[in-house]
C-alpha cells in the first residue's frame, strides 16, 4: 500500500515539459483547428461521409492534445485517469446510444 | 503517514493528501470534470436530436436558414472564439509551468493573458446571443417569426447549451481573477502552484468542451 502510495505520489508530480513544448502543441492543436475550418469550406466537394470522419479525428486528436498534454493526464497519477476516462467512456456510449435511439433511420423516430 | 509528509516536504504542498497517495483537492477536481462530461454530453446528445428532428421540417419550410446559426452567422466568429479559447489554453499551461519554476512576473503575464482572453470570449459569446435573438433564434419551444409560428426546441437546447458552456467561461475567469490576487497576496504560499494547477484543470476543460461542441455544433 505504502509502495502504491509512493508510486502514486511520484506520479502526481507527472511529467513536467518546457514552455518549449507547450507552444509547439498550442501550435499543432491551431493547425488542426485551422485544417477543420478548411476542410469545412470545402465539404460540398469530399462529401458528406469523408467530411466527418476527418473531422472526427482531427476533433479527437484536438481533445486528446489537450487533456494528455495541457491536463497532463498523461503520467499523471491513474486514479485521476480513472476518474475521468470511466466518465468520458460512459458520456460518450450514451451519446451514441441515444443518438440511435432517435434517428430518423433505426431509432424510434424513424 | 512518513511517506506522506516527505512527498509534501519535496512538493512544498501543503498536507492535503489523502489515504490515495494524491492530493484530495485535485482528485476532487477530475471527479467534478468526469460529472461534467456526463453534464455537457447530456446537452450535446439533446441539442443534436433535436436539431436533427427539426431540421427536415424547418428546411421544407425555408425556416432552416434563419434558425440554423452557420447559415447566417457562418463560422467566423465561432472559429475565433475557438482561436481565443485554445490561446486561453496555452497561456494557463504557461502560468502553471512559470508558478512552478516561481517565475512570478511571468506567471502574472501568463495569467492576466489567460483572463484577457477568457473575457474576450465571453463577450463573443454575449455578442452572438444577441445577434442570434435580433434574427430570430429564441430560448422558447414554440414563437412567432416573420407572421409564421415555429415549433421547435432548437433554439431552446442551442441556448441552453452554449449558454451554460458561457457561464462556466465566466466562472472560470472569475476563478481565475480570484488566483491572480491571491497568488499576488501572499506570494511565499506554498500552496500556490497547486491553486494554479487546479484553476487551470477547469480552464483546459471549458476549452475541451468548447472543441465538442465546435465540432458538433458548429461545423457539422
Amino acid at each position: 500500500m505504502a509502495e502504491h502510495a509512493t508510486h502514486d505520489q511520484h506520479a502526481e508530480a507527472h511529467e513536467s515539459h518546457g514552455t518549449g513544448f507547450y507552444w509547439m502543441v498550442g501550435g499543432v492543436l491551431a493547425v488542426i483547428t485551422a485544417i477543420e475550418v478548411a476542410i469545412f469550406l470545402v465539404k460540398d466537394a469530399i462529401g458528406h461521409e469523408l467530411f466527418l470522419a476527418i473531422l472526427f479525428l482531427l476533433s479527437i486528436a484536438k481533445g486528446v492534445g489537450v487533456v494528455m498534454y495541457f491536463m497532463h493526464l498523461r503520467g499523471d497519477a491513474r486514479i485521476f485517469q480513472l476518474v475521468f476516462i470511466v466518465p468520458f467512456t460512459l458520456a460518450v456510449t450514451l451519446c451514441l446510444g441515444f443518438l440511435t435511439i432517435f434517428s430518423h433511420h433505426v431509432g424510434i423516430a424513424g | 503517514m512518513s511517506a506522506t509528509s516527505h512527498a509534501h516536504d519535496e512538493a512544498g504542498q501543503a498536507p492535503l493528501v489523502g489515504s490515495l497517495g494524491v492530493d484530495s483537492r485535485k482528485l476532487g477536481l477530475w471527479a467534478f470534470i468526469g460529472s461534467e462530461t456526463l453534464f455537457f454530453t447530456a446537452l450535446i446528445t439533446t441539442h443534436l436530436i433535436f436539431y436533427a428532428r427539426t431540421k427536415a421540417t424547418l428546411a421544407a419550410s425555408g425556416m432552416l436558414a434563419h434558425l440554423d446559426p452557420k447559415h447566417y452567422l457562418g463560422i467566423n466568429l465561432t472559429t475565433v472564439l475557438a482561436a481565443i479559447l485554445l490561446a486561453s489554453s496555452l497561456t494557463m499551461v504557461l502560468a502553471l509551468a512559470a508558478s512552478k519554476s516561481k517565475e512570478w512576473a511571468k506567471f502574472r503575464f501568463w495569467l492576466l493573458a489567460t483572463i484577457i482572453l477568457g473575457s474576450s470570449f465571453v463577450l463573443g459569446q454575449a455578442y452572438e446571443f444577441t445577434h442570434l435573438y435580433h434574427e430570430g433564434l429564441k430560448l422558447a419551444p414554440q414563437y412567432v417569426f416573420e407572421g409564421e409560428t415555429v415549433k421547435s426546441l432548437f433554439g431552446v437546447t442551442f441556448f441552453v447549451m452554449t449558454g451554460f458552456h458561457g457561464l462556466h467561461v465566466t466562472l472560470g475567469v472569475v476563478w481565475l481573477i480570484a488566483v491572480y490576487f491571491k497568488v499576488r497576496r501572499f506570494a511565499a504560499s506554498p500552496e500556490n502552484p497547486m491553486d494554479v494547477e487546479l484553476v487551470g484543470l477547469y480552464w483546459h476543460f471549458v476549452d475541451l468542451v468548447w472543441v465538442a461542441i465546435f465540432t458538433l455544433v458548429y461545423l457539422i
